[in-house]
């Protein structure tokens, strides 16, 4: 079943209509065609912020995102949200940002996991996305630098990256966007021109290690 | 838009943007203007950001991490510079974008980088909204103009150094193949082969290409008509044996002490292997003596006659060449011819004064028209008149006749000494501009009154009167009178202006430049028309409204300019404009006729290389925009 049904009327009742509104608007978008190439295609970079739950575990506070449209990283094309007191809102906000483009992370074990939670928590299901995990798919695309998965910090430093403030979800985004840039030009010369090559890749990758 | 989210990111943009000049100085809407709009890409290694075949750029480059190398494409340079690096915070193509046509260089990235990028039409915006990011790209234009301008001299140098001193080798100094022959040929061939080549000198050398003898053009006299020399007969009985040869690499000034030597004025020149490279003539070595300015200057000042000074006029052009090929630029260059130019005929008008009495007259010796404004380029023709005053002791008739007759020889001598006459009659000869005082403030009034096409014409030439000779006072008070006249008459004024943008820079709306359609001249530009007038007229206009006494257009630019308020830098560009279009006239006229074709203004853009172009380009922009200002001004 298709993850936007899931959010049809009557699906979550703790939806306003105004909220309701957005989702339908959503659902209105026609899928990415991951087949096109990178430089065709809008890549949205996302970064969780958590602080610890009651409980243990951690629970999501911020998120930041930033697209790479066209191979380009344009400050209008952002997006940051706090949970607090608006958590739906904020998440609402997250859905119609991605409007159904690819999400990229670095740690998805991490990152899309608390996430999708999230969504859950407050929209009722968690979309289905096609995520891409730079952590996964680093080490494929540059097999010089590495033999297994490394730290993002180990990445960055690698291709000079700054990173300007690591409890900033936006800036963590903005990091592992230019990342993506890196990622995506090794990716061209590799022939992995589109998401669809990079998605693959990334379970061949995932399946070899037994993940 | 997330306006939270986008401001974080345009904040990490300015401040990266504030650490690098010129942005660092930018004024903070612009700033501002700036970071909203850059969008950041990522270039690999050895990646390709732009290149000449990508056509007129589409953004405008900010290296943010990383380098990228400017490399030149093609085999003709345009830079002094074969490759260029750029680091965070230098931008990239300045030249390209602003005037909107294919970068010259290829743009490489040598390691891993991020460029910002600016679409080409917000960096237009950006120049409008930023007068420090305007003043920043036009300095930059600027230096490309120096650069041309040291290419120039990269180019030539060579040449003038050769020139200058006897110890260049005689492989630099041998400019064409020898012409020679065999030992075997009949010796009418052979005279027909000298003739054929226009040489005066004939090499015989065998099929190892050694040579064996040489005939001369004295030779052909005294040992071939004088004796009746059979013409059947083999080359190798007539000839001189063994010549005289040198090896390319000995110098000059071994050639020369050579022909000293022994009397002859042919060497052959040989390579190591001893066969033929080249002939060497003594006018060869002759042309090597340097000429300088205080030789000519002193030259001109002692001369006693027309010859001596028709000899100093031919130094003047050498001297001008090599100050052209030494790189100078064209303001001082100008002022160099003009001041020899002055001096010259200074000395023509006081070698007169000796076959004609003016004792006693109050008389100025006017120049009109380019020499007026101290613009003389090489291939201007005389433009003169006379200005004196009529004592109360004499009779006008008598005294005008005298001052005719010595500008008639002044005339001729001028035009003996390569000033040309004047088609139009325009000079002092002429008993129309032969004048009193009152006459010339009675013609100049005219014109003001009324003025008809013809009147305005006039207006452009003898308004840039200057003294040559004479009483200077004299036309002081008539630039004082004139200024008075033209400053407070708007009407006059507008239609100075409107005959002032007549006509229109050939900047063209596809094309880059509209060359004439004259079926004569395809493709070319006439740089005097379509060029150096726009400023000259849009200048004087300046001078008549502000009352600037100077004549000389970028005198007429800066001060007259200054006094409407025009800022100094954009005066500086077009002041800049200006010299380039004169640089590329004179260096027309004079490197491109070097072999004795004469000299005119027209310019082929398309041999022009890259650089110049793209700096011809800016210059007519330049124009276009001192008309602008005079549209605005006079509301045409």
């Amino acid at each position: 079943m298709n993850w936007l049904s899931r959010l049809l009327p009557g699906s979550n009742p703790a939806l306003d209509p105004e909220q309701r509104a957005a989702l339908d608007a959503i659902i209105a978008l026609p899928p990415p065609d991951l087949a096109r190439s990178h430089y065709e295609t809008r890549y949205v970079v996302i970064n969780a912020e958590t602080g610890p739950m009651d409980g243990g575990g951690q629970r999501l506070l911020a998120v930041g995102a930033v697209a790479i449209n066209q191979g380009l990283l344009h400050p209008a094309d952002a997006y940051r949200a706090q949970l607090g007191s608006a958590p739906v809102d904020a998440m609402i906000g997250l859905v119609r940002f991605i409007a159904r483009s690819p999400v990229v992370v670095f740690n998805a074990p991490f990152n899309q996991g608390t996430l999708e939670r999230a969504l859950e928590q407050n929209l009722g299901s968690a979309p289905d996305l096609d995520w891409i995990d730079l952590m996964v798919l680093m080490p494929s695309l540059f097999p010089e630098r590495t033999t297994g998965q490394a730290r993002m910090d180990a990445w960055l430093g690698a291709f000079g990256i700054d990173r300007l403030d690591h409890r900033d979800a936006l800036l963590e985004a903005l990091c592992v966007a230019q990342l993506l840039q890196v990622a995506l030009a090794r990716a061209n010369a590799q022939g992995l021109a589109s998401p669809r090559d990079l998605l693959d890749t990334q379970s061949s990758r995932k399946w070899l290690r037994g993940s | 838009m997330d306006t939270s989210a986008s401001d974080t990111l345009i904040r990490t943009n300015l401040d990266f943007l504030r650490r690098h000049a010129p942005f660092d100085r930018m004024e903070t809407e612009a700033l501002r203007f700036l970071g909203e709009r850059l969008a950041t890409a990522f270039y690999p290694a050895e990646a390709e950001i732009l290149i000449p075949e990508d056509g007129p750029p589409r953004f405008f480059y900010i290296v943010y991490r990383g380098k990228v190398q400017a490399r030149q494409v093609g085999s003709v340079s345009v830079t002094e510079y074969s490759t260029l690096t750029l680091g965070p915070g230098e931008g990239f193509p300045i030249g390209a974008i602003s005037a909107g046509r294919p970068s010259t260089n290829g743009y490489i990235a040598v390691e891993d980088s991020y460029c910002f990028q600016l679409p080409a039409a917000d960096f237009l915006k950006l120049q409008e909204l930023s007068p420090t990011f305007q003043l920043f790209c036009t300095r930059y234009i600027a230096s490309l103009l120096n650069q041309s301008r040291e290419q120039l001299q990269v180019q030539f140098s060579q040449r003038a150094a050769e020139q200058q001193t006897m110890t260049t080798s005689l492989s630099n100094l041998v400019k064409k193949a020898p012409v020679f022959v065999g030992p075997e040929l009949a010796t009418r061939s052979a005279l027909e082969r000298m003739v054929e080549a226009g040489v005066g000198c004939l090499a015989v050398a065998g099929e190892d290409e050694k040579p064996v003898g040489v005939l001369t053009q004295s030779d052909i006299l005294k040992r071939i008509v004088l004796p009746g020399f059979d013409l059947t007969r083999p080359i190798a009985e007539v000839m001189t044996t063994p010549p005289h040869t040198l090896n390319a690499s000995a110098s000059a000034y071994d050639a020369a002490l050579e022909m000293a030597t022994h009397g002859v004025r042919h060497i052959l020149v040989v390579d190591t292997d001893d066969k033929l490279k080249g002939v060497i003539s003594e006018r060869d070595l002759f042309a090597l003596q340097r000429i300088g300015l205080r030789q000519i200057r002193s030259g001109i000042e002692s001369a006693a006659d027309v010859q001596a000074l028709q000899r100093a006029s031919r130094d003047i052009r050498q001297l001008a060449l090599n100050l052209l090929a030494q790189g100078i630029g064209a303001e001082q260059l100008t002022q160099f011819i003009s001041a020899l130019n002055d001096a010259l005929t200074r000395r023509i008008i006081e070698l007169n004064l000796n076959r004609h009495d003016l004792y006693g007259v109050e008389y100025a010796w006017l120049a009109f028209g380019s020499e007026g404004r101290h613009e003389q380029t090489l291939s201007t023709d005389q433009d003169n008149g006379i200005l004196y005053i009529l004592p109360e002791w004499a009779d006008k008739e008598p005294l005008k006749l005298r001052l005719l007759e010595f500008a008639k020889d002044v005339n001729n001598d001028l035009a003996a000494c390569g000033f040309p006459l004047c088609e139009g009659n325009i000079m002092a000869s002429n008993p129309e501009l032969c004048l009193t005082f009152d006459e010339w403030r009675e013609k100049f009034g005219t014109w003001i009154r009324e003025p008809h096409p013809e009147a305005l014409l006039n207006a452009t030439i003898f308004f840039d009167y200057r003294v040559l000779y004479g009483d200077e006072k004299l036309a002081h008070k008539l630039r004082h009178w004139l200024l008075s006249m033209t400053g407070g008459n708007p009407a006059f004024l507008k239609a100075m202006a409107t005959n002032a943008l007549d006509v229109s820079p050939p900047l063209g709306k596809i094309r880059d430049f509209v060359t004439d359609d004259d079926a004569r001249h395809p493709g070319t530009i006439d740089l005097k028309k379509f060029g150096a007038r726009l400023f000259v007229d849009a200048a004087r206009v300046l001078s008549l409204r502000t009352g600037v006494d100077a004549t000389s257009t970028v005198q007429r630019l800066r001060q007259g300019g200054s006094r409407i308020g025009m800022p100094a830098e954009e005066l500086a560009a077009m002041a800049d404009g200006f010299h380039f279009i004169q640089l590329l006239r004179l260096r027309h006229q004079h490197l491109d006729t070097d072999h004795g074709s004469s000299g005119d203004n027209r310019v082929k853009p398309d041999d022009l290389n890259e650089l110049d172009r793209r700096i011809l380009k800016e210059a007519f922009r330049q124009a276009r925009k001192i008309q602008l200002r005079l549209k605005l001004d006079y509301q045409i």
